[in-house]
């Protein structure tokens, strides 16, 4: 996918005094079989795209990277990590394409959001021409999810 | 009278995991130090380049295409990404790497890109690996060629070619490479596992950098083809190991550290100090030998 706009996300105020020191985006599921890609979160942006600056009072919260393989290049069912029949005797290590796990600090963002839910954006680029990046389709994930510390 | 005594875990800390391992350090005399490629002398760069040339003259399993090939194509792509041993296993990787090209040139150690540009500062890859010739000869570290073997398995595969020579093709259209204050404040992470998912992360920003619209830094199956390759991740090593002596840890929890590395013939355990496989990093080194 090119972009993706959560459902409002719940941030529970915070007691009297208390403060935010830590704010983490996970998303889970997240595919690199295809082409390496760059995804951009914004927070409370719906509307933000490959143009967008990269801006906190943009609601620009972080980014990460992925260094995707570029296709498959075994035959049938070599990059299906359910493909395999599995016990707890099993020592091989995980399938290589199975989905990846991302972590963004999104700290900074999390602070300024004074509602009491926020919706993530997140916009999927690659490197482009006359030093713009490019909207790019490659972004997959099974889902997200932003956790707060005290 | 003897008493029964549990003994205390050993923490996992750098200092404590030479003795929890039962191997010893390596001496300091006695180490290698891989160094700034921007700051090489002359002879060490040569020292380099014919480690580089040497291997990609060999087919066997001594060579360059094997290496690549352990990164990349052909299948297997041993490579661990997002994964606590991310780091082990590409430290593993370096290391047998680098005993190859030390068995091609005795006097070469891997040097490392320093791509945490400070403010102000052009992103450029070293000249060290961006001039195309060298003494009127081809530059080994500017570009390689693919193995067929690699070749054949994306044709029979169906899949893209970036090209039978590797190329880059840096700064293209998006973000920067890293800055210094990213990698400042990278180091300053105290748990391993953020810190760990966001170098990785940094790691990929420099390969999509380099690799930019095409080139085959940006794809695991290509990227170990590029001599720039080792030099980029001989940065991301040197982080993990100023990140060790930063906060006197090791990383990966100890239900890691008997995980083996295929297809290295070493756990995870053994990559944690550096200097137990005989290596540190420098900005440069410059030394003379008196005769007794």
């Amino acid at each position: 996918m090119r972009t993706f706009t959560s459902n409002p996300l719940e941030i529970p105020p915070l007691a009297p005094g208390r403060t935010i020191s830590r704010a983490d985006l996970v998303l889970y599921g997240v595919g690199h079989r295809s082409d390496s890609y760059e995804v951009r979160v914004f927070l409370d942006q719906p509307d933000a795209d490959h143009g967008t600056p990269l801006r906190l009072d943009r609601g620009y919260a972080g980014y990460f990277t992925v260094f995707g393989h570029g296709g498959c290049f075994g035959d049938e069912g070599h990059c299906d990590p359910n493909a395999r029949v599995t016990d707890e005797f099993d020592l091989r290590l995980p399938n290589k394409a199975t989905p990846h796990t991302k972590i963004v600090r999104v700290t900074e963002a999390v602070r300024r959001i004074t509602a009491a839910a926020t919706t993530v954006r997140l916009v999927c680029v690659q490197p482009g021409e006359d030093e713009a990046a490019e909207p790019s389709d490659e972004l997959s994930f099974v889902s997200l999810r932003l956790l707060t510390y005290e | 009278m003897c008493s029964s005594r549990t003994r205390a875990p050993l923490p996992n800390t750098l200092s404590n995991v030479t003795a929890s391992t039962g191997l010893a350090s390596t001496p300091i005399r006695e180490l290698r130090w891989r160094r700034d490629a921007a700051r090489l002398t002359a002879g060490q760069l040569e020292a380099v380049r014919r480690g580089y040339r040497g291997m990609t003259e060999l087919a066997d399993e001594r060579g360059y295409d094997f290496f690549a090939g352990l990164h990349g194509l052909p299948l297997p792509i041993e490579c661990i990404h997002d994964a606590p041993t991310f780091l082990p296993w590409h430290r593993a990787f370096l290391y047998f790497f680098e005993r190859a090209l030390r068995d091609r040139s005795p006097e070469a150690t891997l040097p490392w890109w320093n791509w945490a540009t400070p403010d102000g500062e052009a992103d450029v890859i070293p000249a060290a690996f961006a001039d195309e010739s060298a003494d009127g000869a081809p530059n080994p570290l500017f570009s390689a060629r693919v193995s067929e073997q690699a070749i054949a398995w994306a044709r029979r595969a169906g899949q893209h070619v970036p090209g039978r020579t590797t190329f880059r093709d840096p700064g293209a259209g998006g973000r920067a490479l890293p800055s210094k204050d990213q990698v400042d404040d990278l180091i300053a992470i105290r748990d391993f596992p953020t810190f760990s998912s966001e170098l990785e992360n940094l790691h990929g920003q420099v390969h999509l950098w380099t690799g930019g619209r095409g080139g085959h830094m940006r794809y695991v199956p290509w990227s170990s083809f590029d001599p720039v390759f080792w030099a980029h991740h001989c940065m991301v090593d040197r982080l993990w190991r100023l990140w060790q002596i930063r906060h006197n840890a090791v990383g990966p929890p100890e239900r890691e550290w008997g995980q083996a590395l295929p297809p290295f013939p070493v756990t995870v355990a053994q990559t944690l100090d550096v200097t137990r496989l005989g290596y540190d990093y420098a900005s440069s080194t410059s030394s003379q030998t008196v005769e007794a």
